[in-house]
């Protein structure tokens, strides 16, 4: 039978509280035998997705929930916030030559999580949002 | 755990080499760039930012590279990323940092592709 391993935390608004998650699930990796460089990208994964909770997560709530499992094969990521929510759709991809010559540099997070994982899925709504990815470890 | 963001600097050859350590978010890019804008006030255009003791990075921290990137292009200056973890690397990619960018194994790799 398959091995697996879940860790939930929840993280208050402070700075770099992300920090906390990333040494949780190098402690997980760690545990199940999967080597660093094979969670390097799930590292930058988690720290976007946890930046952006807490930014968008207004002031009712200003905290996300965090979830992690794992396998040797693959980790699941689960992020929620409780803000108001967006639309996806109306994100309009990044593009570093429209950044240039505005004030407005940032806007990188859900491309970055969208790009490095291996499945992504975001849902949305007044009452916060949730993103699960998926990143495949062997 | 990653530790709080440190860096060092030095000149050599009037480019200037920035050696990072520890998390690069907000503070670490902000202090990244505060150390650029000082030796880009002197004319200095080439820049070399080791990243080895960088391997978390956030987007915040690294949109205070788009800001060197862009002034550094504006002049035809041009800063080389060194050093990267590969994680790390993938991200720059995707942000397109490498289109206005370079990259190289090592600090004296960079040093040589400037001449």
């Amino acid at each position: 039978m398959q091995k697996v391993v879940t860790m939930k935390i929840e993280l208050p608004r402070i700075p770099d509280i992300e920090l906390v998650a990333l040494e949780g699930l190098d402690r997980l990796s760690r545990h199940m035998g999967i080597s660093e460089e094979k969670v390097g990208e799930a590292r930058l994964i988690v720290t976007e997705a946890i930046i952006n909770g807490l930014e968008h997560g207004g002031d009712v709530s200003p905290k996300v929930d965090v979830e992690f499992t794992m396998t040797k094969k693959e980790l699941t990521i689960f992020v929620r916030d409780y803000g108001k929510g967006f639309e996806p759709s109306t994100v309009e991809r990044p593009d570093i030559n429209k950044k240039f010559g505005t004030g407005h540099k940032r806007g990188w997070g859900l491309q970055i999580m969208k790009s490095m994982s291996d499945d992504f899925r975001i849902d949305s709504n007044h009452g916060g949002t949730r993103i699960t990815i998926k990143k495949l470890l062997s | 755990m990653e530790q709080s963001f440190s860096l060092t600097s030095e000149l050599r050859q009037n480019r200037l080499v920035i050696v990072t350590s520890g998390y690069i978010n907000n503070i670490g890019g902000e202090a990244i760039a505060k150390e650029f804008d000082k030796h880009f006030a002197n004319n200095v255009k080439e820049i070399v930012i080791n990243l080895e003791q960088s391997k978390v990075v956030n987007s915040i921290g690294m949109s205070f590279l788009l800001e060197i990137i862009e002034q550094l292009h504006d002049v035809q200056g041009k800063v080389v990323f060194t050093n990267m973890d590969p994680a790390v690397e993938k991200m720059l990619t995707i942000m397109g940092l490498f289109e206005f960018a370079g990259k190289a194994a090592n600090v004296d790799d960079a040093m040589r592709s400037f001449s």
